[in-house]
């Protein structure tokens, strides 16, 4: 048995990412389908908003783990060995 | 062919099935629809991934003993080492 912490934290990414998944279907492939007088339209963004956040947080992400990796590999430099 | 060269021909595949598509006179909802759909898989597939993630961490099975008995391991082969001269 995991611990509590980790069924905790590990199930509610399960129930996040399951939310999500709903949230970003209906908007993506439901919505166009739906009259635009109903009123589940103003729960939801414009549709730009749609791809743009994706896009937008994909970059942050290759942005974070750039400058990690850059972080990382500047505190491992070692100094040049001078020869006698 | 290598998996990776597997994987490129299912998207290149799937990417021009999704450029042939977007090329045609569709009906504005399924447009609508059809455009952002490789954007809307891979939010998709990150999900999926984000679910796996947590229900593995949730559903792994600790095991305390093993866990102390390695520790036990560890400490011994230290104290071992240490006595025979080598720094750790």
């Amino acid at each position: 048995m995991a611990t509590a912490t980790d069924q905790v934290v590990g199930f509610g990414l399960v129930a996040f990412s399951a939310l999500l998944f709903v949230y970003y279907t209906l908007w993506i492939i439901a919505l166009p389908f739906i009259d635009s007088d109903h009123s589940i339209h103003q729960y939801f963004l414009p549709r730009e908003y749609a791809v743009l956040i994706p896009v937008v947080a994909g970059l942050l992400l290759l942005l974070f783990i750039g400058i990690f990796i850059t972080v990382v590999m500047w505190k491992n430099r070692k100094p040049a060995k001078k020869s006698d | 062919m290598t998996k990776l060269g597997q994987w490129l021909c299912g998207l290149l595949l799937l990417g021009s099935a999704w450029a042939a598509l977007a090329g045609l006179r569709l009906p504005a909802p399924l447009r609508q629809a059809l455009l952002p759909l490789p954007v809307y898989l891979l939010v998709a597939f990150g999900c999926f991934s984000l679910a796996t993630v947590g229900f593995r961490l949730a559903t792994f099975n600790d095991c305390e003993e093993a866990a102390a008995e390695l520790r036990e391991h560890i400490r011994a082969a230290r104290a071992d080492l240490a006595r025979r001269g080598l720094r750790c």
